[in-house]
Parts: structure tokens; sequence; C-alpha cells
């Protein structure tokens, strides 16, 4: 590695910034892609896959991916669910790549609820 | 491909103690064996500070905490948390008392209540990654100081700050610098002192292992506000981790061009060396470091002349703690004013402690100036273990002094704790309750520093094992009328004819716990007794014959052999051959051993 | 003058004889010029540790000797000055001595010696006596890379002791003379170092070194109780190695895990949270491993 200058040192941050902002929990969304096996079998992986690349192109860095369990709603895995800081989080169903582009630049980025791809707003609390 | 999930592990000495390599290994073996290598990156990070409950993993971005990790638990936790997406509750932290389960880092009392600045990296970047550092605002300051400082503005803004020495003493850092700076003579030395020798003090360790890029780039700062152009980490050589760390920083920054000739293009010429120490408490004292790293003789030697005039090899030198450093890059880049706002009148900022003994949550806490004992204690300690009796704290290690229970709303900060008879130090919290004897505990500081002692000045070498006599014959029951009032003439005496720091703090622990706990002594010297049961000669161990089981346990491990009975009959001790090792205590499942 | 008697005397030689006779002369009334060659008072005595044939410590005897000397009204001390001419006869000589100059004015100094410390030249008053000591070749091998590495830096005593603490497990005597010999640092000089610092061991070590650590708290968390059964159970005591050199015991102040306290290390590995009763099996452990070993 050669010597740095100022320039070379602004862009490393910036890099590794990106790759490591994650770690510090700011975000302004959250995406969760239910990864029980009936997901996983329902190809729940390469949406997730097709997320993280959506929101790498994007270059947002308030943006986190995570999975979570079965949702219960097997038959219509793979499924997402997207929720906006402070807003209520809204459940994806049957998903596949064309529609995630979709509900990521509608909805994550704008804010536009994709009506047509969500199969619920709100979560299921405990009692 | 970016990863979606990131593994904090914790890899400080603690739990690298408890084998947290093999959790990390195992981690990286089963995330691929499950395919998620793509997703999933175990980072290996320095110390998170919950050393109680180490091996440590913290799932970000989800902010969950797994502890108590062991080698079995991998698989589970991988298959289920990683791939299946369910947090595994049982591997969760617990609160002492309660049952259920806490999963996020945020809301757990320990890591909440916190404040850090000199720990800010802590658990967020790989310690032996520069670009980690780098990524999380680092070398920022020092881009700053380069292309928009004088060095007259570098000692302003630290002065502005109030950031004073975290070593112990709490001497105004800026000022030092201005002194420093001032002097004459070419080149000068800033040395980073890294010899913590404190028992029960860890803090600086931690720093260095987690975030060795943060003091480098305090001590370029300082260079350039100073003037120098060598700089020395003098780092004791029982913390082989953290010297190792410091080595690889070192080496990156180099590599960087961030160490060495021409820095940043700035024309700004640093480099460092470390140098290690070979375990003398004393090597902690400045002018004693100085002749450490000379390769002399480490006694201390009278002030003034000070180093900031004449240090190493005659040369102005500037000496700070690790703590201190690592301040630095923080209160440059979000200027003195945000850090000024931070803690009490006069002592601003944070302050790294290392919470052990009698406590629940053992381990590195770093909170604001003027936090009270009781938030420490009860709100991040967890309170003590088992239900017992809260007695005291124990600050500042061998220099400072027990503070009571009864002080338990006193604000931390320099002023305060030097009032009660105590001080800051290099910030250990020993927390002690009732089955602590204070007597034995004074006695235990001063064993350590008569040991240690250059032997110098006669009135510590000789004050120290004096006074350490006298104690050692209270604690064996042949204590005198008149003996305390004796150790406190000598203590003071001791503090008022020593050259250094150790010695003119040595009678510390015994001078407060005679001021806090004067009725534990008298109970030893008047009534041959010590309330806590510590002080062997003053203790005798009983079975009781309507509790024993006749089950043998503590006639089979008792190592003097001084145990003996039939089987399912109760037992007796021969106390002519019980060596009072306690061991019968502690194996006995039915209470039948009683200690008087 | 003639032949009048003077009621002084001149004692040459500011040893421990010399201090002596003065004292016992100044006290019987004589005024005494105690002349000595070397800048200070107190000779070879103050540089012996003990004194035959009673063992007593050389300095508890002479330096009570030397402040009654210095002090005393009947006793001038003429230091760093020789004896030139003496011409007379006894009970009337006249002599003649000759200063060396001091270039310090005498009546100001207070011997405070921080001009010696921060000097920045240092002149060996006595020159490093080599004894041209011969290593095993095989020591030579480990200990010579280690001088060539650190030769020509400053301060380099610490760092070249501590490497060959590391290889050797401790410091045999024949290479620390080698290492005086090679460095010209005088052989006292290099103990003074190697015993000032806890690292440095000059006794052979056991293959497994226990440490307990005893830091505060590991202290208050039973550490005391752990080294009683440690000593019990390898039958030796802290600083002892067992007779078949397997094991040392040692004690060390915080290792920095003071989240495990209790915490005791065998060789690398960390014991943390021990109770008494963990001790014999640990220890056991060890013992199994070295007669596997030897079988």
């Amino acid at each position: 590695m050669p010597k740095l200058n100022i320039k070379d040192l602004e862009e490393i941050r910036k890099k590794v910034r990106k790759a490591t902002l994650l770690r510090e929990g700011i975000s302004n969304a959250k995406i969760t892609v239910h990864m029980g096996t009936c997901g996983i079998a329902a190809g729940a992986r390469a949406i997730m896959n097709a997320i993280i690349k959506v929101v790498e192109e994007s270059g947002r860095d308030d943006i986190i991916v995570t999975t979570s369990g079965c949702a219960g709603f097997c038959s219509r895995e793979p499924m997402a669910t997207v929720e906006l800081k402070g807003e209520t989080p809204v459940k994806y169903g049957d998903l596949t790549e064309d529609k995630i582009k979709k509900i990521f630049s509608e909805h994550v980025l704008q804010g536009k609820i994709v009506e047509e791809y969500a199969l619920a707003i709100g979560s299921e609390r405990e009692p | 491909m970016a990863y979606r999930t990131h593994l904090m592990v914790c890899t400080g000495t603690a739990c690298v103690s408890c084998g947290s390599f093999n959790i990390k290994k195992l981690l990286e073996e089963e995330i691929k064996k499950q395919g998620l290598d793509k997703e999933v990156l175990v980072v290996g990070t320095g110390c998170q500070g919950f050393c109680a409950k180490g091996p440590i993993v913290v799932v970000q971005p989800e902010d969950i905490f797994y502890q108590l990790l062991s080698p079995e638990d991998i698989p589970y936790l991988v298959e289920e948390h990683f791939l299946k997406g369910r947090p595994v509750k049982k591997m969760m932290y617990t609160p002492p008392g309660e049952k259920i389960q806490i999963p996020t880092v945020s809301e757990i009392g320990f890591f909440s209540k916190q404040r850090l600045i000199a720990l800010r990296n802590k658990g967020l970047i790989d310690a032996e990654k520069i670009d980690d550092y780098i990524g999380r605002d680092g070398y920022n300051a020092l881009i700053k100081v380069l292309t928009s400082m004088t060095s007259e503005d570098i000692i302003k803004e630290i002065k502005n700050s109030g950031l004073r020495g975290r070593g112990g003493a709490g001497f105004p850092t800026g000022l030092k610098w201005e002194i420093c700076k001032n002097s004459k003579g070419n080149p000068k030395y800033i040395i980073c002192n890294a010899d913590e020798g404190d028992p029960g003090a860890y803090m600086d360790r931690s720093i260095v292992e987690s975030d060795p890029h943060a003091v480098i780039e305090g001590m370029l700062i300082g260079a350039k506000a100073i003037g120098a152009q060598e700089g020395f980490v003098y780092i004791r050589s029982e913390y082989p981790l953290a010297i190792h760390r410091l080595e690889i920083a070192i080496e990156q920054a180099r590599e960087y061009g961030l160490l060495g000739k021409d820095i940043l293009d700035k024309g700004f010429d640093f480099d460092l060396q470390i140098k290690q120490g070979a375990g003398a408490f004393v090597c902690g004292e400045e002018t004693s470091l100085i002749h450490s790293i000379e390769g002399i003789s480490p006694e201390p030697s009278q002030r003034p002349p000070f180093p900031a005039e004449s240090g190493l090899w005659g040369q102005p030198t500037n000496i700070n703690n690790v703590q201190t450093w690592a301040n630095v890059p923080r209160i440059i880049l979000r200027g003195a004013d945000w850090f000024a706002g931070i803690g009490t009148e006069k002592s601003k900022g944070t302050k790294v402690f290392s919470l052990v003994g009698k406590i629940n949550n053992t381990g590195l806490v770093e909170v604001p100036m003027g936090i009270t004992l009781r938030e420490i204690i009860y709100d991040i300690g967890g309170g003590i273990p088992g239900g017992k009796k809260f007695k005291g704290v124990q600050i500042g290690g061998p220099s400072g002094g027990v503070v009571p229970a009864s002080l338990i709303d006193l604000p931390v900060d320099y002023e305060k704790l030097t009032e009660v008879g105590s001080m800051m130090g290099s910030g250990g919290m020993v927390v002690v309750d009732e089955d602590t004897c204070m007597v034995d505990l004074a006695k235990y500081f001063l064993d350590f520093t008569s040991d240690e002692s250059c032997g110098k000045c006669v009135s510590c070498r000789e004050g120290s094992s004096a006074m350490l006599e006298i104690l050692t014959r209270i604690t064996e029951g042949k204590g005198k009328e008149g003996d305390i009032e004796f150790l406190e003439e000598l203590g003071q005496a001791v503090k008022d004819a020593s050259q250094c720091g150790l010695g003119q703090t040595l009678p510390n622990p015994v001078l407060s716990t005679i001021a806090n706990f004067r009725d534990e002594y008298e109970a030893h010297i008047k009534d041959k007794k010590c309330p806590a049961h510590v002080c062997k000669a003053l203790i005798n161990f009983h079975i009781d014959p309507d509790k024993c089981t006749g089950c043998t346990v503590c006639a089979k491990n008792c190592p003097a052999d001084a145990i003996s009975g039939n089987r399912k009959e109760p037992h007796i001790i021969d106390q002519d051959k019980c060596i009072k090792c306690g061991i019968c205590y502690t194996v006995c499942k039915f209470d039948s051993i009683n200690v008087e | 003058m003639g032949n009048k008697k003077v009621g002084s005397v001149l004692v040459v030689g500011a040893g421990i004889a010399g201090i002596q006779s003065s004292l016992d002369l100044a006290n019987s009334g004589f005024k005494v010029y105690l002349l000595e060659q070397t800048p200070a008072i107190g000779g070879t005595m103050a540089q012996l540790d003990k004194t035959f044939p009673t063992n007593d410590c050389a300095m508890c005897i002479l330096s009570p000797k030397l402040v009654d000397c210095g002090r005393h009204p009947n006793i001038e001390i003429i230091t760093n000055a020789e004896l030139g001419k003496v011409v007379g006869k006894a009970g009337n000589f006249k002599v003649e001595v000759k200063k060396k100059p001091r270039y310090v004015d005498e009546d100001k100094c207070t011997g405070c010696a921080a001009c010696t410390q921060n000097c920045p030249v240092s002149i060996a008053l006595y020159p490093v006596e080599k004894i041209y000591i011969k290593l095993k070749d095989e020591d030579l091998k480990i200990v010579k890379p280690i001088l060539e590495k650190y030769r020509d830096q400053k301060g380099n005593l610490l760092p070249i002791l501590q490497q060959i603490n590391k290889e050797f497990r401790y410091l045999p005597e024949d290479i620390l003379r080698y290492v005086s010999d090679e460095l010209d640092i005088h052989l006292a000089d290099i103990y003074n170092i190697v015993t000032f610092y806890n690292a440095f061991n000059l006794e052979p070590r056991g293959k497994h070194i226990i440490t307990a650590c005893i830091g505060t708290a590991c202290h208050v968390q039973g550490a005391p109780g752990l080294i009683a059964a440690l000593e019990v159970e390898l039958g030796i005591k802290v600083g002892q190695t067992t007779k078949d050199m397997n094991f040392t015991l040692e004690t060390a102040r915080c290792f920095g895990c003071c989240g495990l306290a209790p915490v005791i290390t065998v060789d690398e590995d960390v014991h943390g949270k021990l109770k008494r009763a963990d001790i014999p099996g640990i220890v056991r452990h060890y013992k199994l491993m070295e007669e596997k070993q030897d079988a």
C-alpha cells in the first residue's frame, strides 16, 4: 500500500463507512426477509440477495436488511416486511426480483406503499 | 456484495481467556457450512466491556447480545438465528434476580447508562484493521490539525476542553502540553504511559486492544502541538495481546504513511516505538518510566526538573496516559465545548472504570464525570451478588482509598474522591461486601506497595514495611492498644516524606479504612475477632453435628487430613491439623460447616 | 616553630580504618585532617554487602560513622586530594597536600545530585573489568543475534535482558557476564536492573509455570485460598519449583482478567472463576499430561 494523502484517506473512509454502518444500528428503513424453512424453499434467499443488491445500488447507507423466522403465512412465501422509521410495517408476499425493485423504489425510497403486492399493513402483536 | 449481518465477537483478553478465539473460528466454520459466508461477516473486536459474561457475540444490525457462549452452542445458534432468523433466547442476558431475557444491547442496563468517548469504537471495529478505524471518523482529527490548526490552536482547544490526565493525578493536559512546547530543546519526545500497574484495573489494556489507532492518532496530534518527532508507548509486558495489536496498528499506520516522514503530504514527521516494561509498579511514575526507557535503574527522580523541561535523555518530554491520548481525537473533531459540556465543574468528560470485585456485572464502564456511585454499582453493575450487603468500594488501587457504603450518593470526580480520602487513580473500582475484611484489604495493598517500593526513600521503603508488619500482627490476633494511632501517625509521615507518588499515596488504603471502618480494626485488636471471617488466625471451622450427614465429601477434600469420622456419622475437624484453607466450607452441600 | 608540638593529626585515606582512627583521635581532643584521594569518604567498605565474620550489613556499620565524621567539629575532611611532600619529624610535620579542582563551589553545593543526573556525558570511574567469558556454542547461537539486534540502540539493556529471559526462561549467570563483557556494562549494574523488575528470573524454572493472580479483584474473590491449595497440591511454596522441574509456582499482580476472578494461569491457559476445590483437578490434569509424555 503506497503512502496516502488526504483524498485517499477520505475515499477509504467512504468505502468502509458504507460497509460498517450497519454495526451502529442507525437506520431509516428496515427490510426483514422471512427465512423459515418454507421461505427458503420458496426462494427467500434469492429474494434477500436481490434486496441487498438494490440497496447497494441505491447507495443508501441507512437501510438495513435482516432476516427473521417463518411469518406463518407459508403459502404466500417468499415474504418480506418493510418498516420505515416511525411508520407501520408492511408485509409483502409472493415476491420476485422484479417486485422487489418496484417495492424498493416506491415504498422504501419514496414512502408509497405498493398496495398491489401488500399482504397486510401492521404487525400482529402479543396480547 | 455487502454483508447483511455482522457478528461482533469480543476478542479482548478476558473473553479470549474464556475461549473466544475458538468461538470465532467455530462461527466462521459453521457459517461456511450453512452457505452463509457471503452474507454474514464475523468480526473480531476488542474488549466490549462486559467481561463477566464472556465469550460475547453481538449481532448487528439487530443489536442482539449473546453471552456465555460455549463451543456446543455454535451450530444451533448459526442454524436458528442466521439461517432461520430466530434469535436464540436462552443465550441472551438475564439480569440478576429476573427471569426474562433481554435481547438487545441497548436495553441492557450495563450498556445503556454508559457514555462513550475513549471507548467509542469498542465492539464496533476490528482492532487489527486500520480501515475499520478510518471508517469511524478515524484520522479525521489528524487531517483537521494538519490542514487548519496551528500548535497554539490545538493546545488552546485541549485547554478549553478541560481534559485532565486520566492516569490519576488529574493534571490539566493542555497546560502540560504548553509547558513542554515552550521548553527549549530539540528533539522533544512524547510518551504514552500504558504501564497499567494497578491491580484490579485494566482499562488501558482494553483501549489498546480495542482501538489502538485512537491512541496513535491522539499521539500524532500531541506531537504536532508540542513539536515532537518521536514517540514511545511504554506498555506492560503482561499484556501480550495489547502489544500484538499495537504492533499491527503501528505497522498499518506506517504503511498508509500516517506515521513516518511527511505525513499526508503536510510536511509533518512523526514515528512511534513500543517499549516493553518488565513488571515494576513504580515505572508508572513518569520519571521512573523515563529511566526505564533509558535502560537505567528505574528509580524516580526529584521533580523539578519536570519531564516537560528535562525528560527522556534530558530532552523535553510529554507523558500522558492511554486514556488521555484516546480522548484527544474526539475533542479536536467535536470541539472543546462539546467535551466541556460533559461532566462536572472541574472534571470534564468521561472516565473509564474497571468495575470488579463483589459485583454482578464485572467489566469496563465509561461514565460521565459526576455520576453517583449508586448509579455505577446498582444500575450498571447490577448490585452485589448473592444478596450480600454492600460495604464499600475501593477506588484508585494501591494509591486510593475505600469509599464506604454511607457515601454511595457521592458524585464521582477528581475533587470529590480526594475529599473523602480516596482518589481517581487509574480507575480501578473494587467493590467489597460484608465478606471482605477491611484490615485484610489494607494489608493486601500494603503488601503490594512495600513489595513494589523502589527503595530510594527511607520513608517509603521502611515505612511501608513497618506498617505492613503492624497490620500483619493485627490480622494474626496480636494487635496492641495504640496500634491504630501509630498507624495513622506513621502513615502521615510516609505521605509527607516520600518523593514520588507511590510513597505519597501508599498510606491511603490504611488511612481511609481506619477512618471509615475503625470498628473492624478494634474488633481485631480488642476482641480478637475478624467480623468478616477472613483472617485465618482469628477464625475456626467447626462441623455442626446436627446438620452433618456423614457424606465424607469434606474428609476426602481436606488437604491436611484434619477431618475424621465414619460414613453416615457426624464428622469432626482436628483443630491442630486444620490449616484453615476453607475447602470443607466450600464443598459441604449441607451447610454444616460453621466459621467463627 | 622549632620543636614545638602541634595538637593535630593527619590521617591519610578515608576508608573505614581511616574514618575510625579519625573519630577516635577527634574524640580524644585532637584536631584531625582526614585526607582522601577520591571525591568521597567511605572507601571499599561502602561497596560491600556484608562483612566477615559476623555477616553484618556493611553499610549499617559504616554509614553512622560517615555521618559522625562529617559532622565532627574536630575533623576536617579534605577529599579529592593527594599527599605531596612530608617534612619534619614526629610531633611536628609539615605536609604538602595537592588538592584537585572540583569545578564546583564547595560552599554552595548541597549534594542534591541533580547535576549528575542531568549531565549528558558519563565517565566510568572504574572501567568495566572484562572476564572474557566463553559461552557454550548453543548458548552463543541464541545470545549473539539478540545482542547484534539491539547493540546500537539507546536504552538497549532492558530489551536485551527481556529477550534472553524469554529464550532461556531465566537469566543464567554466565550469560549475564557475557552481556556485561559485550556491552561494557558493569555486572553490578545489570543485576541492579535484573533484580528491580519482577519479570526476570535468576533461577531456572519448571516446565509449567503456574501463576496465581493476586490482583485486588482476585484477592477479594479468594485468591489466597487458591494459593494455599496450590501450595498443598504441589508441595512447594510460591516462588519455588518442584524437584522434578515440572512446575514452578508464581504469583502476578493482575492479568487484567478481573471479570474472571479469581484467576490462575498454567503456561498460556487461563483458568477463571475458580474455587479452592477446583485446584486439585487442574494440577492433576497437568501432572497426568507429564506422566503420559514420560511414558
